[in-house]
């Protein structure tokens, strides 16, 4: 498959991958790409780099949609939007949406471990990410949204952000847990067996402070239940949606291709739409083994007439070197990701994107980031 | 912090953005402090696939595995630690058994904000009775600091009881000059610039943390002379060489290593202004810069690296 037909076809583009690996830019040039065949595009990012978020004319914070000034890329005929995650505001957001009246709304964004939670707590920013998404696609706002996931050590992290709320919030758990508060009482005086021995014991593990205010969070939560499992159930379809697709983004080094192969694995036992991988920032060289001294020798000689003499023969040596080492990583790199797409499935596709020279920090450096993308992948298994 | 206190510290925090190499210095220090003689553990924290797997080359489990003469590897995870906090907390095993065969209660205790956290450091926190050093390979940069910060969070949120009383070990082990904090960075300006900003954030959430130490992997020496730095640039701008593909390609491979040596040095300006001397670099291994030659050859080569460094200190 062609990148522009994934482009053209998809509603939602999910990249996923290591750190470090160039994920935030690839989805940025994957969107400024659709922008530039005439869709309008959404890019939902977590953390750019400061520089490419300030040439972009991006925001912080505070969940603004924010359109990209695409003249520098007079050929562009859609539109290029972006947003920075900022986690809190999604949270307060869709407290505000649920909460069924102003005391409740009220009441749960005063609550201090609402505040902890929707701050500290690791595993919020992939949930309110996943949040997010759900929303900006349901708003029919964009012809295509692209998300740039956090990174995560561990990788399953992010495809189960969504069931770990809905989890927290289970009603079985917020019952068990509200019984005695609901009754009125002191907790574990009514309590029999078993429950009360392991109520008495979180009260002891936590105090009885915490344990009550964690109680009036869970019935501040009660009433949102309905909504965030509704949610809940509409991102894991979002995700198996045949318009969404999963890109996996890898640089071509072992550790980072590791990430992938896992990817690769875990997307198809879910079963999700995974058209293939893109690798990003291969050394490429294109000619065989070179003699600096044949090729460069006499021009050398010639530029270097006022220098000290034996500066062009110097330079001529490290420029070999330089040239046999960036061979020996190039075959190194094909050979990584070529185990790799052993074991990729018939018809996913490999996308390589060569590392650019320049640092990529502006609109035409991003586009020329998706004019590779745009070339033939490598198809397996054909 | 500078090499010599790393490898001495009890406890050492491996830090940094993802792809930079945590894991391997993390193994590096482990392999060292333990060929000392010093009864050494490396963690990895709730990890789903170690990546130390393929660096010391067996999987770790939740209980130490002796990899090395007095080289321990573990994963510190949260379901075996929570098994273990609760024992070490509550009194009575069959009060414990109750807790856990409550499927409700589960859950709950996976949702309460902190506890995951705190639980995980209590376990690293009492591996530090049992070890001489406890390297562990940390998060990347914004888990790390969740993983740090949250004592802090729990010690507001509960005003008293087990965990309050955790929280407040946890923090006075992260205050020990003993405690040491590495960064791990690379010669690229993204990589470099999220370093300074997660010291920055990491010193507001845990002020208690000293100072790290910042390890530039994979860094290039300066090679190119000024003279042949002119001759490269006059050669690159020759008219007569255009559409020469195999004169470009050599100067394409020429301006690759010298943009490497250009980067290293500009990081390690950068990181020299934020950090002063603790700025350790060490050179790329093998053509992929760190990830071939095999992981033991690379452990192998860091560890000499470090003791290289710490003699240098020694004598300065």
């Amino acid at each position: 498959m062609k990148i522009q037909q994934l482009l053209s076809e998809k509603d939602l583009i999910i990249c996923v991958g290591s750190g470090g690996v160039g994920k935030t830019t690839t989805a940025a040039a994957i969107g400024l790409q659709a922008a530039r065949d005439g869709r309008k595009v959404l890019v939902l990012t977590i953390d750019p780099a400061k520089r490419l978020a300030n040439s972009l004319g991006l925001k912080r914070f505070g969940n603004d949609e924010t359109q990209i000034d695409l003249t520098p890329l007079p050929d562009a005929t859609g539109e290029l939007w972006a947003m920075m995650l900022d986690n809190q505001k999604t949270f307060d957001d869709l407290i505000e949406k649920l909460a069924p009246d102003e005391e409740a709304r009220a009441n749960i964004l005063s609550n201090r471990i609402y505040r902890a939670t929707a701050d500290n707590i690791s595993g919020s920013q992939e949930y309110m990410a996943t949040e997010k998404l759900y929303d900006v696609v349901h708003s029919g706002r964009y012809d295509l949204v692209v998300l740039d996931t956090p990174p995560v050590k561990n990788a399953l992290d992010f495809l189960e952000a969504p069931g770990r709320l809905a989890r927290f919030l289970d009603k079985r758990v917020m019952k068990w847990f509200l019984q005695p508060y609901d009754e009125g009482r002191v907790f574990g005086k009514l309590l029999m067996g078993t429950s009360a021995v392991v109520f008495r014991l979180l009260g002891y593990i936590f105090g009885r402070e915490f344990l009550a205010e964690l109680a009036e969070y869970f019935h501040h939560f009660r009433d949102l239940y309905e909504g965030f499992a509704a949610r809940h159930q509409a991102v894991i379809d979002l995700f198996g949606d045949r318009r969404t697709a999963f890109l996996i983004v890898s640089a071509p080094n072992g550790p980072s291709l590791e990430v992938a192969e896992f990817f690769l694995d875990e997307l198809g036992r879910r079963r999700m739409h995974n058209p293939g991988m893109i690798v990003n920032q291969r050394h490429v060289t294109d000619s065989g083994a070179l003699k600096a001294k044949d090729v460069l020798g006499e021009r050398a000689a010639a530029l270097a007439a006022d220098l000290p003499a034996h500066t062009a023969g110097q330079l001529l040596a490290r420029l070999g070197a330089s040239h046999r080492r960036l061979r020996e990583l190039s075959a190194v790199e094909d050979g990584l990701v070529g185990a790799l797409m052993r074991r990729m499935r018939h018809g996913q596709a490999v996308w390589s994107v060569p590392r650019l020279e320049e640092d990529v920090h502006d609109l035409p450096s991003l586009g020329r980031i998706g004019e590779h993308l745009c070339d033939d992948p490598e198809l397996i298994g054909r | 912090m500078n090499v010599q206190e790393v490898l001495q510290s009890r406890l050492l925090l491996v830090t940094g953005k993802g792809g930079t190499g945590k894991t391997t210095l993390s193994a590096t220090v482990g392999r060292l402090s333990a060929q000392r003689g010093r009864r050494t553990i490396v963690c990895e924290v709730d990890t789903f696939r170690p990546a130390l797997t393929s660096v010391l080359g067996r999987k770790p489990g939740y209980a130490p595995t002796r990899v090395a003469p007095g080289l321990d590897i573990c994963n510190v995870t949260w379901r075996e630690a929570l098994v273990e906090w609760l024992g070490d907390t509550v009194p009575g095993k069959r009060i414990v058994k109750a807790i856990l065969d409550n499927r409700v209660v589960q859950p709950f205790l996976e949702a309460t904000p902190g506890l995951r956290e705190t639980v995980i450091l209590s376990r690293i926190v009492k591996l530090c009775d049992q070890y001489d050093q406890v390297v562990v390979d940390m998060p990347a940069s914004g888990h790390a600091i969740s993983l740090l910060g949250v004592p802090g969070v729990a010690m507001n949120l509960m005003r008293a009881g087990p965990i309050r009383d955790r929280a407040q070990q946890i923090k006075a082990r992260l205050s020990r000059r003993d405690t040491a904090l590495v960064i791990v960075a690379l010669p690229e300006e993204m990589v470099v610039n999220e370093t300074v900003e997660l010291w920055e954030r990491l010193h507001q959430e845990v002020p208690q943390l000293q100072r790290p130490m910042v390890v530039l992997n994979r860094s290039a020496v300066p090679s190119l002379s000024k003279d042949e730095t002119a001759l490269l640039g006059r050669l690159d701008a020759d008219p007569e060489l255009i559409g020469n593909a195999a004169a470009r390609e050599l100067l394409v491979a020429g301006r690759w290593e010298a943009g490497l040596e250009r980067g290293t040095a500009e990081a390690l300006e950068r990181l020299g202004a934020e950090f002063g001397s603790n700025v350790v670099h060490f050179a790329r291994l093998g053509a992929l810069g760190g990830f071939d030659g095999g992981p033991e050859r690379i452990v192998q080569q860091l560890a000499a690296a470090l003791a290289r460094q710490e003699l240098a200190e020694r004598q300065a």
